[in-house]
């Protein structure tokens, strides 16, 4: 990295050389003919030079020219390009016409090769970078949803402070669902691992080490035809990241603040009664003298009636508790779990600097954030400085570098159905002063717990462990766990420019983190101790070389790119785990270890050498063919059979030329079929054997229990796409619809075999996904004028991913399972069936009426775990964005996504009911009578039913502890089963802009400020209240199925300040 | 420049080039040879879970759930024996299979018996438990990924044959890194013919020719002569090597288990020196047992729980032992297997009687004269057989799959049963048998249960 920095030095030296250059000054605005609007980003150039810059956000520029010879040329995509000579004018304002025929965008398609729109036989979509940060969001990945047809977001609560943001392109493309696409930015491939699970912290995927203030624009590869040039990376789709660069230009220096201050706020809690409080039943226990006692052993709320009994209470059997032995009334606390969660806030601050001049370009750019989590002793911080720089050596040769970097450090709540305060929906009691439980530790250090075991004989308690669950505020303050990562990329290139025709390109990518995690088990919680740490390293390193040929011979047009690449990659990690308890409270440390402690070391090696070669040929800049080549030769593959090769074709067809009908401004037709692959781990293809546990002195070894398969071979995917793109009314009104089939081959799956054979799996490629789906993108500028205008932009996608082949003899292939109090719940798919169904207990049901059987005791009769739910995947996603800016003042923009269908269960809200802490399990019935209340009394939960036994119809009151806690709670899955549909306002921004031109005494150009909310609002959902459809993302596991206790929903309200100087 | 175009050039080339680096997918984090003791080593660290099961605890009734009864109500009818395949017998295969076993390692023969008799220890369990299981097709890899099942005959059948090898094959040498009798080939040809009595007991209903014949060649071969000799699995003080029960209960606060009133009530009245050892004393001071099965107010019982001891982080667990033997010759000469008729049984019955409780209590005999002495325990000829089945089902306290099996082929003690809910008389094949093994695993259930896999099917050898 030495020498990139020394370039970087290099380039800034001259930079400021050039920058003291003098010359005539002239300045001007550019507007459009047809409105009169301003346009920014208008190229300004004097012509026979590199010099230009371009318009900034009112349409003004301001540059130097060599003299009064000079020629300006204003140049800016769909307006026809103008020139004029300066002479003596030192103003010179002026308007563009529109271009009706180039009404057109260049865009960045595989390899970073810029390609015009109109040329592609392959659909890919944008999105500009002020769309990605308009509230802020810290995680590029999170801040597209809703905003790419096709691409499905599924994100983590507020809570976790970068949790994961889990991307899907057009369905699911692998069997095992781990088909994240790959993450691009300016060329440079980076990784998005991620490195939680489904229990403890939520570390978040690694894209967001990407600082979103750098972005410029994100183009989505949604296919193989648009990503066939990556190969083996290819097949999951690509999102390019773009980054903001400087202009070329004599303006010297632009600066930006950006500084944004929120507050975050819990919101979207699960409705609970308040009328039963802790205990296992409404009679009350009493101690030897006749005291009535709250009963702490229970993490439940099926106790006595909250009606302010005299009672001892947990607290009151601290003997240096302040209440020890005292009688206190015994009453509901409504917002105990509300009380736990803080006011979070997130402080982000930035700068950029922006500069360029005749020869060179230049950016720097820092970002700082600070959050306070919502959930006590959380918190986040993290630093991005982005370097971006380009230099011209000669006039053919030009150097250019882009460094970014990172750092991450977090203290984060744990997530999950028995981690960190997450068991308060789940186990607790309502009763419970959440405010009695803040002071957790006493002030001769003893801790407080409120879950312990029942007094003794003599009416005390001796033993003050904790029974099942820690004080919440022990979780928080002791038993916290740490993340930091450092992360560096960024490339390094030369490009030189042969001939007109001509450019060769070279570059270094880089992309390296260091993750670091450690997690706590303090002493005097109900866990044996604990202390881990781990050291995860990555290095990905690529080699890259470019050609590219442009040329035109009349009506033809060729370009033709051809390059190699060489990608490396190193991966190292180090674990720790202390056993059997840690040597001193407070002492976080290996060494502290009592038992000797797990140690694992782990290094993986990885080569890909790379050919690839296209050529795009147009005739009459109308109709267009491309075809594309790449081979790819993999160091995970088997030696002999490691080369394979991934073609692409596309055409397109540029009709409006020929209809010459006036509203369609733009028509295109396009088809494209292409292949790409995925590739395997490392070490997929010989034996070992593995190190098993170690016994006082002797280390065992043993068989793995995965058989691995020598011949195994890369997955492969063939893909067909036809599409549509029309332009109405000069760009007013924009329609992209594409039509997309998928075939995913040659799964790598690991395929259950029977252990009796010795292995309980074993690697094959087999399998068929075949993803079927319309995408369709709306654009629209309904109103256009200087007092309002309105950009309006609807996505939606619907996909179908059908699993046509297993290649098992069971036709069934298991993904994930879990299983709660014996029961279980599996995620499988099944030959001929959509991917990922819910399988689970589900009412056994009269096969006539449908109506559910009741046994004996007129309680529900449930089935086996073998009720096929169906499909967990949603049957359409897309989002609705609108942004209007008023009198040129004032914007509003407000995004929405939604998804329809798609299902999950949820243990949250299951444990709620079983534990008698949800609602409707303290509802009054029809009766008017509690549930809970006495059969005899009219109480009881009604059911109506068909009887297993007469096959009569039944209607009848049952015990309500039986009904939700025994029946529902524990078994019936089909209660716990939620349609994931939902509407969401993501994001809203209302700013206000301000500049020097109609508000002189300004110290600066221009300003934004802005009121911003982000996720203030569920418009609709479907699943109850107090779960969140669109936060289902599970740590790094591929698909969402199961909630286990997911982090509070957190709503997030603030301000935005944006200058330019 | 020049240097640019060399460089992008060699890129080029660079590319182009397919062979990697030689040992670039070469697994560093993973050996690629294995010593064979150490495969051994680790097929003996599964015999840990094998005595440390709640479920045979319930089978056998020692055990009655105070919290949340669920496994003791026989709820649960599927059970996994896929982990014992890929585990310790996949383990032992690979050594059993091997071709480069390692001399320095104790003598090869040596190496190859006592993988024998881990294997054979291992399959006796099993078949026992579930009936018919792959035998004969099954640990073949790629080769035979749906093996078929073997009948509990045959399988009895071959592993007596194994365990004959096994005895025949030792020459004088021990083994390392054998964590259970610390390398020393005589106590592992002890423990082969042992289970080759016990195992020819277990014939004494089906086949008790058969089992006569195996019973007197294992007697003849060498069986165990102390306690000394026991097939123990000895649990450490640190939590890589704990007892199951130390996490279950001092570490995961799970004070879910309290002695059954069927024990206690064998026990407390004859003074059984082994009850203070298998359970603690209630709040009052008193041994009282917890009604088997018991559901509804269970938070008004104030029993014995588990017994600290018994729990203990480093206390071991016991698999064959030398008061089983000797169980089994009181069994045998009862009923005229071998010489010497009642008093031979007494006499060996009363022997085993004191090994057990030296066993349990550290070499002391206190208490046992007086107890051998109780009208209850003292040798009674009419009944026998029942208090031999009984005082071993006490002898094998916490290992219930054994004692449950004992009691299948005895009926003895008399077990109590819930809600009239029957103690199973086998364990269902594992659900994934269904889908991974189809053909093999109906036939085989077919062939044994008339295509019903429950709990209540009858293994071969299980004849009422």
């Amino acid at each position: 990295m030495r020498k990139i920095f020394t370039l970087l030095l290099l380039l800034l030296v001259c930079w400021v050389n050039s920058a003291l250059a003098q010359g005539q000054a002239v300045s001007g605005k550019v507007t459009a003919a047809e409105n009169g609007l301003a346009l920014p980003g208008v190229s300004v150039v004097v012509k026979g030079t590199t010099t230009g810059i371009a318009t900034d956000g009112d349409g003004s520029y301001q540059l130097r020219v060599p003299g009064s010879n000079a020629t300006l040329v204003f140049r800016f995509l769909g307006y026809e390009t103008r020139e004029v000579v300066v002479g003596n004018q030192q103003v010179i304002n002026v308007s563009l016409n529109l271009d009706s025929k180039s009404l057109d965008e260049v865009v960045v398609t595989a390899l970073g090769i810029e390609r015009s729109e109109r040329s592609l036989g392959y659909a890919t979509q944008e999105v500009q970078g002020e769309k990605l940060t308009l509230t802020k969001e810290q995680n590029v990945i999170g801040s597209l949803a809703g905003k790419i047809a096709g691409v499905q977001v599924t994100g983590a609560s507020g809570a976790s402070m970068g949790g994961t943001q889990k991307i899907k392109i057009r369905g699911v493309n692998s069997l095992t669902g781990t088909d994240q696409p790959l993450i691009v930015i300016d060329g440079t491939p980076i990784s998005n691992a991620n490195f939680a699970g489904r229990n403890g912290g939520d570390y978040g995927n690694l894209a967001q080490d990407i600082n979103p203030e750098d972005i410029e624009s994100v183009n989505v590869l949604k296919g193989p035809a648009a990503s066939a040039l990556y190969g083996i990376r290819g097949q999951y789709g690509v999102i390019m990241i773009t980054t903001k660069k400087g202009a070329r230009g004599p303006k010297a220096v632009q600066v930006q603040l950006n500084s944004a201050f929120s507050v975050e706020r819990v919101g979207n809690f699960m409705p609970l009664q308040d009328l039963y409080g802790g205990g296992g039943s409404q009679t009350w226990r009493t101690l030897p003298n006749g005291d009535k006692y709250v009963d702490m052993s229970y993490d439940e709320s099926w106790g006595p009636r909250m009606d302010g009994t005299p009672v001892r209470q947990v607290f009151s059997f601290y003997p240096q508790d302040p209440e020890y032995g005292k009688l206190t009334p015994f009453v509901p606390h409504p917002d105990n779990i509300k009380d736990f969660f803080e006011t979070g806030h997130t402080i982000n601050n930035g700068v950029s600097i922006t500069g360029g001049n005749e020869n060179s370009t230049f950016r720097l750019s820092y970002n700082n954030t600070q959050i306070e989590g919502v959930e006590p002793n959380t918190w986040l911080k993290r630093n991005n400085f982005g370097l971006s720089a380009g230099l011209d050596l000669t006039k053919k040769l030009t150097a250019s570098a882009n460094v970014n970097y990172a750092n991450n450090y977090a203290q984060r709540p744990s997530q999950g159905y028995d981690g960190g305060s997450r068991y308060l929906v789940q186990w607790f009691q309502r009763n419970m002063d959440m405010n009695r439980l803040k002071n957790y530790r006493y002030d001769d250090g003893t801790f407080l717990h409120w879950n312990l075991r029942r007094p003794n004989s003599s009416g005390e308690i001796t033993n003050f462990e904790a029974l099942y669950w820690n004080n919440p505020y022990f979780e928080a303050y002791e038993n916290y766990s740490n993340d930091n990562r450092d992360r560096l990329f960024g490339d390094v290139g030369l490009t030189y420019q042969l001939l007109p025709e001509l450019k060769l390109s070279g570059f270094i990518r880089g992309d390296l983190y260091t993750q670091n995690i450690e997690t706590r088990e303090a002493v005097g919680g109900r866990y044996v101790p604990a202390y881990t740490v781990g050291k995860y390293q990555n290095k990905e390193v690529n080699y890259e070389f470019l050609g590219t040929y442009s040329k035109e011979w009349g009506d033809f047009s060729l370009n033709a790119n051809v390059g190699t690449n060489l990608y490396t990659r190193r991966y190292s990690s180090v674990y720790q785990e202390s056993e059997g308890g840690l040597s001193s409270p407070g002492y976080y440390n290996i060494a502290a270890s009592i038992d000797r402690p797990t140690n694992r070391s782990y290094l993986l090696r990885k080569e890909i050498r790379s050919f690839y070669g296209m050529a795009s040929f147009g005739y009459k800049d109308t109709y267009f063919i491309d075809a594309s080549l790449r081979n790819d030769n993999s160091s995970t593959l088997p030696e002999d059979n490691n080369s394979y090769w991934y073609p692409s074709i596309s055409g397109s067809f540029v009709f409006s030329d020929m209809l010459a009908w006036n509203p369609l401004s733009f028509g295109k037709l396009r088809v494209s079929y292409a292949q790409a692959g995925s590739d395997l781990d490392a070490y997929q293809t010989a034996f070992t054997y593995a190190p098993g546990g170690i016994y006082d002195g002797v280390n065992s070894l043993y068989v793995p229990d995965n058989l691995i398969n020598p011949d195994i071979e890369p997955s492969f995917a063939h893909s067909y796409e036809a599409g549509v793109d029309l332009k109405f009314f000069q760009n007013r009104l924009g329609m992209g619809l594409t039509y997309y089939m998928q075939k995913n081959k040659n799964q790598i799956i690991n395929l259950d075999v029977s252990g009796t054979s010795g292995y309980s799996s074993t690697i094959i490629n087999a399998g068929l996904i075949e993803n079927k789906g319309i995408e369709l993108s709306l654009t629209a500028t309904p109103v256009q004028s200087e007092i309002f205008s309105w950009d309006a932009t609807f996505n939606f996608n619907k996909n179908e991913s059908m699993v046509k082949e297993l290649g098992s003899e069971s036709g069934v292939y298991a993904h994930d399972m879990n299983t709660y109090s014996r029961v279980s719940v599996y995620l499988n798919s099944y030959e001929g069936q959509s991917f990922g169904s819910l399988i689970g207990k589900a009412y056994q049901r009269d096969p006539a009426t449908g109506k559910i059987l009741l046994g004996t005791n007129n309680l529900p009769l449930y089935t086996e775990a073998n009720h096929n739910f169906g499909s967990v995947l949603p049957d359409f996603t897309g989002g609705f964005q609108n942004y209007f800016r008023f009198f040129g003042k004032v914007d509003l923009g407000a995004m929405i996504d939604y998804q329809v269908g798609g299902q999950f269960f949820s243990w949250s809200r299951m444990l709620a009911v079983k534990t008698g802490m949800a609602e409707e399990t303290a509802a009054l019935n029809d009766n008017g009578k509690n549930v809970r209340d006495p059969l005899r009394e009219g109480g009881g939960v009604k059911v109506t039913g068909i009887s297993a036994e007469s096959g009569e119809e039944v209607t009848a009151y049952v015990d309500a502890r039986a009904y939700y806690r025994t029946t529902l709670g524990t078994h019936v899955y089909e209660e716990w089963l939620y349609d994931a549909s939902y509407v969401k306002l993501r994001e809203v921004r209302l700013g206000y802009n301000l500049d020097k031109k109609t508000i002189g005494w300004l110290p600066f150009e221009r300003a934004n400020i802005a009121l911003i909310a982000r996720n203030p609002a569920m418009i609709w959902q479907k699943a109850p209240k107090g779960l969140d459809p669109s936060e289902l993302s599970t740590g790094s596991s591929p698909i969402s199925w199961l909630e286990t206790g997911s982090l509070n929903t957190v709503r997030s309200y603030g301000v935005n300040l944006n200058i330019t100087f | 420049m020049k240097k640019v175009y060399t460089l992008l050039l060699a890129g080029l080339l660079l590319g182009g080039c397919s062979n990697f680096e030689e040992d670039i997918n070469v697994n560093p984090n993973l050996p690629s040879e294995a010593s064979n003791t150490q495969l051994i080593a680790n097929a003996e660290l599964y015999l840990s879970g094998l005595g440390s099961s709640p479920q045979g605890a319930y089978y056998a009734q020692y055990l009655s759930e105070t919290q949340y009864p669920n496994l003791s109500l026989y709820n649960t009818v599927a059970f996994n024996f896929y982990n014992l395949y890929t585990g310790p017998l996949m383990n032992l295969e690979a050594v059993l299979t091997s071709k480069d076993l390692d001399g320095n390692e104790g003598p090869v023969n040596n190496q190859l018996a006592v993988a024998k008799i881990l294997k054979a220890y291992y399959f006796w369990h099993m078949t026992d438990r579930w009936g018919d299981i792959p035998y004969s097709d099954a640990l073949k890899g790629k080769a035979e990924y749906t093996p078929k099942y073997d009948t509990q005959e045959a399988i009895y059948n071959d592993l007596f044959k194994q365990l004959e090898e096994a005895n025949e094959m030792t020459v004088p040498g021990n083994i390392t890194n054998d964590i259970v009798y610390g390398g020393n080939i005589a106590q592992w040809k002890k423990l082969a013919n042992t289970m080759r009595l016990l195992m020819a007991l277990r014939l004494s209903e089906v086949n008790p020719a058969k089992g006569k014949e195996e019973f007197n060649k294992a007697l003849e071969a060498g069986i165990m002569g102390s306690n000394d000799d026991n097939f123990t699995f000895k649990h450490l003080a640190e939590a890589a090597n704990q007892n199951y029960w130390y996490d279950q209960i001092a570490n995961q606060g799970r004070y879910w288990w309290a002695l059954s009133e069927t024990l206690v009530e064998h026990m407390k009245p004859v003074n059984d020196p082994r009850l203070p050892v298998f359970g603690d004393p209630n709040s009052k001071g008193e041994y009282v047992g917890l009604p088997y099965g018991l559901t509804e107010g269970l938070d008004k019982q104030d029993p014995s729980l588990l017994g600290t001891t018994i729990w203990k982080q480093d206390a071991p667990v016991y698999l064959v032992t030398y008061a089983q033997a000797l169980f089994a010759k009181a069994e045998a000469a009862k009923l005229g297997w071998i010489a010497g008729g009642d008093a031979e049984a007494e006499a060996n019955y009363n022997m085993a009687i004191e090994e057990s409780v030296k066993q349990w209590r550290n070499g002391s005999t206190v208490g046992v004269a007086e107890m051998l002495e109780t009208p209850a325990v003292a040798y009674d000829p009419a009944r026998a057989i029942e208090q031999i089945a009984t005082q071993r089902w006490l002898h094998l306290f916490m290992h219930g799959y054994e004692a449950w099996a004992e009691w299948r082929r005895t009926g003895y003690p008399e077990l109590v049963t819930p809600d009239g809910k029957q103690v199973p008389t086998r364990q269902g094949y594992p659900t994934e048998e269904g889908f991974n093994n189809i053909s093999n695993y109906g036939e085989a259930v077919q062939r044994q249960f008339s295509g019903q896999d429950n709990l209540y099917g009858h293994v071969w050898w299980d004849v009422d």
